[in-house]
């Protein structure tokens, strides 16, 4: 009876927990084939060859385009995003009607799958009756090469992502603000503050933890994104829109390079375990800093 | 033979030692309360006896049956929170019938009706049986909390400080109620609080807890006449018992009290040795007065503040040693503070204890 | 003076905001209303007379064009395909999520937060790491293709998802009204199946929802792990997209069909998006 106490919370979680086993084994498989020469085509040449795989990737300039293209994709997606996203929130922070509408119906794009969110764009940009070329060409600019050519092909990836995901920084931002206790603001006025003093001083601070979190979710995403860029350029035009995750996926069902494919997925994975590592440390210096008043 | 017997009874967190080597032995149809301050383990304690906590070492037994490894549901034992820990997505009907619902599944809807009825009439919550936990004051939902634990009629009632959470005037009218109930369903009752004053009014026997274990089980006129320790009086008392470090010196029918040179005495018939000790004297226990009598000392009025019906002085003797005394609203009309004002101690109404281990050392 | 001009430049912002975030939309809905005529227009036509051809086209999975042989299309089934892994995917979840939810939100036990953690980093893995070498299993024992292999693949997302929102929910129910519950008589079992799960429900309804959504509007899985048999609404409009010919009020219509079952959900679970999105990290 008595053990059956201390199992009990064990034995709730065992079904759980051997989904969990069963997506580990997967992991170190992939880290163990990443370590393989392996390529479907050629099974009789299998074999161990250590780091090969790496030096490989690290040695070819595709790879290293292929990094250029991921950062630079989440570099922008984040900062525009994170901009806009706090600028929205800030326009809608008011509880209005139409602020709350709008609050409800921009979260929309968000719902709506990567995938087919790239479909939609697809068809609004189509260069034969693509609406918004029609409304380009009253500001002058005819014939926009969106995704067909390298110049644009990010420009318009990242346009989509910003689509999808700003809501999800505006969303979250938007609870923080409203939920910002309201004593600072009062005395701020009472001084006589002036406004950007207020926004830089008060309310950006304040909301840095939220700022933080959404960045985190975001961050980890947009190095990962798949469905946008699949289903509207799949890497091209060439290589230019080339990131981490398509081009592991060309590796291994066109090229069939199981191998090199696992290295640059374990590349990958490194550089998100980086990245959250620094970022929860942060997290937790600022919980411990606003005394977890802001964040549960 | 005794009905619930708690046997060397120990409960730890971590390093932390709520209840050590604890030891009752509580009879049918008693009502035993279990009195301390907080955080001296009494909730613990009750989660051990409820079987929502597991005891470390020591046994529970119940009718000669040990209970330690039953789970809460297996126990004949019933509970009402502190926190009322009411069903707030259940009706206060449902609420008060769910013991019958569980452990006699073939209840008949009319009988469970009856019995749901019969309590909930007693409680005098009849009328609210059809609201939400939140539609109820915290009176309703004590009374609902209490009628849930009493409905099936349990062989052992916990009652985890059911007065805490309700104002003042309920408190009152629970404190006369609650017991006329509870004998009605000739059950035990293990009932916690932290006010020396209810456990009074309402204990056959009090235990007191503290440092883990029971320090005193004894009726509450004995356990305030005659505390074990030093820390058994501070608690039963408001304002606390005055205790101050003295010489005694046994005499003729009375006993020598030397405190820092100044020296009275306390009319004792005792056999206590000779020594140094503390001294414990209630405030109201003295005497205040502007006439000087034999065996009274001049004291200097320090201030006065009403407590709980009763005017409480604070004088100070020449020796610079502060008391308080406790008088009633009368009697402290009559007493002018700009006089001469004199202390005296009413007979055999002094405690002695040891320096060290604080006993009582009658 | 200043004040007007800020009223004007936030007037431009609200314009601006909702003609980038909800005129794409917005325009797939008219499109979707449209015959292939009208969308090829190089000047966009805003009167026209609203035709549901291409719902009914991609409900009976066939759709006559002038001048060429009747097309067969077959979302439907990607449609059908959809619902029932996102329905499968939320109730694998429910019944492995919600006992492991209550376990991590009530007992502090060995092991227990790893446990928590690294299912929830699963969520920040990057699929194809896990899905690689999935493929290759699942080729190898007869699993590709196969509903069960995708929804178990689905978990990936979905139960970190409600184990983090759940998780809060049973950590809000007071632990003693369970205690009440079973000195009443009651078994663990009746205790968490009759106040600790109605008094979670909202949060479970939230996170079912949230997960429904997700495992909807996932790609990646289905385009890997299974052929176009098995594959949903979002792998089959790519396919249909690329495929030459179809009209494109058809594509717009099925792109509609696609995202309106979100679209709608999201508008139930507007209170819990917050708490829902960032795993519990942030209360709405």
């Amino acid at each position: 009876m008595k053990i059956n106490r201390k199992l009990f919370p064990y034995v709730l979680t065992l079904p759980a927990l051997l989904v969990c086993v069963g997506i580990l084994i997967p992991f170190f498989t992939a880290v163990y084939y990443s370590l393989q020469r392996y390529n479907l085509k050629m099974p009789h040449m299998k074999g161990f060859i250590w780091f090969d795989n790496y030096v490989n990737i690290f040695t070819d300039p595709s790879f290293w385009n292929t990094i250029r293209v991921s950062l630079t994709y989440t570099f922008f997606t984040i900062i525009i995003e994170l901009l806009l996203g706090l600028g929205i929130a800030l326009l809608l922070a008011k509880r209005t009607w139409l602020n709350n509408v709008l609050g409800v119906l921009l979260v929309l794009p968000l719902m709506i799958a990567p995938a087919l969110a790239s479909l939609i764009w697809r068809l609004l940009i189509n260069p034969n009756f693509g609406v918004v070329n029609y409304i380009l060409s009253f500001l002058g600019l005819e014939d926009f090469t969106w995704a067909s050519h390298p110049d644009t092909v990010l420009f318009t990836l990242i346009m989509v992502d910003v689509w999808v995901f700003t809501p999800f920084i505006m969303i979250l931002l938007l609870a923080g603000l409203r939920s910002l206790p309201r004593q600072p603001f009062e005395a701020a006025e009472l001084d006589g503050v002036p406004e950007y003093y207020k926004f830089f001083r008060i309310t950006l601070p304040m909301l840095f933890p939220f700022i933080l979190t959404a960045s985190l979710f975001r961050l980890l995403e947009s190095i990962q994104q798949f469905d946008i860029i699949y289903a509207l350029s799949q890497g091209g035009p060439g290589e230019s829109s080339m990131v981490f995750q398509v081009s592991a996926y060309l590796q291994t069902f066109q090229y069939t390079n199981i191998g090199k494919a696992a290295a640059m997925m374990v590349v990958l994975w490194a550089i998100c375990y980086f990245l959250c590592h620094v970022f929860v440390q942060q997290w937790h210096k600022l919980k411990i800093k606003t005394k977890g008043e802001l964040l549960q | 033979m005794s009905y619930l017997d708690l046997d060397n009874l120990s409960k730890s967190f971590k390093d932390d030692k709520i209840i050590s080597n604890l030891n009752a032995k509580i009879e049918k149809g008693e009502f035993f309360v279990v009195f301390g301050p907080s955080g001296s383990g009494k909730t613990v304690l009750l989660r051990l006896l409820s079987g929502i906590m597991m005891a470390d070492s020591g046994e529970i037994k119940m009718d000669n049956q040990i209970i330690n490894e039953l789970h809460p549901e297996e126990r004949d034992v019933s509970m009402a929170f502190q926190n009322f820990a009411l069903y707030p997505h259940m009706k206060a009907y449902e609420n008060i019938a769910s013991p019958l619902r569980a452990k006699n599944k073939n209840m008949p809807e009319n009988e469970i009706h009856e019995k749901v009825n019969e309590i909930a009439n007693l409680l005098k919550i009849g009328h609210v049986l059809n609201q939400f936990p939140k539609e109820l004051s915290n009176g309703q939902k004590q009374r609902t909390s209490l009628a849930r634990s009493l409905v099936d009629k349990p062989s052992v009632v916990l009652l985890d400080d059911p007065l805490r959470n309700v104002d003042a005037k309920i408190r009152f009218e629970m404190r006369l109620e609650l017991p006329k109930v509870l004998k009605e369903f000739n059950t035990t009752v293990i009932y916690i609080t932290q006010d020396f004053r209810e456990a009074m009014a309402l204990g056959d026997r009090i235990a007191v807890l503290y440092d883990g274990k029971f320090n005193d089980i004894d009726s509450p006129k004995n356990i305030y006449q005659n505390p074990s320790s030093l820390t058994t009086a501070k608690l039963f008392g408001d304002p606390t018992i005055n205790n101050f470090d003295a010489t005694i010196k046994k005499q003729d029918g009375f006993v020598e009290v030397d405190v820092n040179g100044e020296i009275f005495n306390l009319k004792r018939n005792t056999k206590i040795q000779d020594g140094k000790c503390i001294v414990g004297i209630r405030p109201e226990d003295i005497v205040l007065s502007n006439d000087h009598s034999e065996n009274s000392i001049e004291v200097e009025f320090r201030t006065k503040t009403p407590l709980n019906l009763r005017i409480v002085f604070l004088v100070r003797l020449k020796n610079g040693l502060e008391l308080l005394c406790s008088t009633t609203e009368e009697e402290s009309h009559l007493i002018d503070e700009n006089k001469k004002m004199y202390i005296s101690f009413i007979e055999e109404k002094s405690h002695f204890f040891d320096i060290e281990t604080k006993r009582n050392l009658e | 003076m200043s004040i007007n001009v800020w009223s004007i430049l936030k007037f431009f912002a609200y314009v601006a905001i909702i003609m980038f975030f909800l005129f794409p939309i917005a325009w797939i809905f008219n499109m979707s209303f449209m015959t292939n005529d009208e969308i090829l227009r190089k000047v966009p036509v805003l009167f026209y007379e609203p035709t549901f051809k291409n719902y009914i086209g991609l409900w009976e999975g066939e759709i006559a064009i002038e001048g060429f042989a009747t097309m067969y299309v077959y979302f439907k089934q990607n449609l059908i395909n959809s619902a029932i892994l996102s329905v499968g995917s939320v109730s694998v979840t429910l019944l492995l999520g919600v006992p492991a939810a209550y376990a991590f939100a009530r007992y502090k036990f060995k092991g227990g937060e790893d446990i928590a953690f690294t299912l929830l980093s699963f969520r920040f893995a990057p699929a194809l790491l896990i899905i690689l070498p999935l493929n290759l299993y699942f080729s190898e024992i007869g699993l590709y293709d196969s509903y069960f292999a995708l929804i178990w693949v689905y978990q990936l997302i979905t139960l970190p998802l409600l184990l983090w929102i759940v998780r809060g929910y049973f950590e809000d129910i007071s632990p003693d009204i369970e205690y009440a519950y079973r000195l009443d008589g009651h078994s663990w079992f009746q205790s968490f199946w009759k106040i600790s799960i109605p008094l979670a429900k909202p949060g479970i309804a939230a996170a079912s929802l949230l997960c429904f959504i997700y495992a909807w509007n996932n790609f990646v899985f289905a385009l890997i792990l299974g052929s176009s048999q098995i594959q949903p609404v979002t792998v089959g409009a790519l396919a249909f997209i690329t495929a030459s010919a179809i009209p494109y009020g058809l594509i717009a219509c099925g792109i509609v069909v696609s995202v309106l079952p979100t679209l709608i959900l999201a508008l139930f679970i507007q209170k819990y998006l917050v708490q829902g999105l960032s795993l519990g990290a942030i209360k709405g």
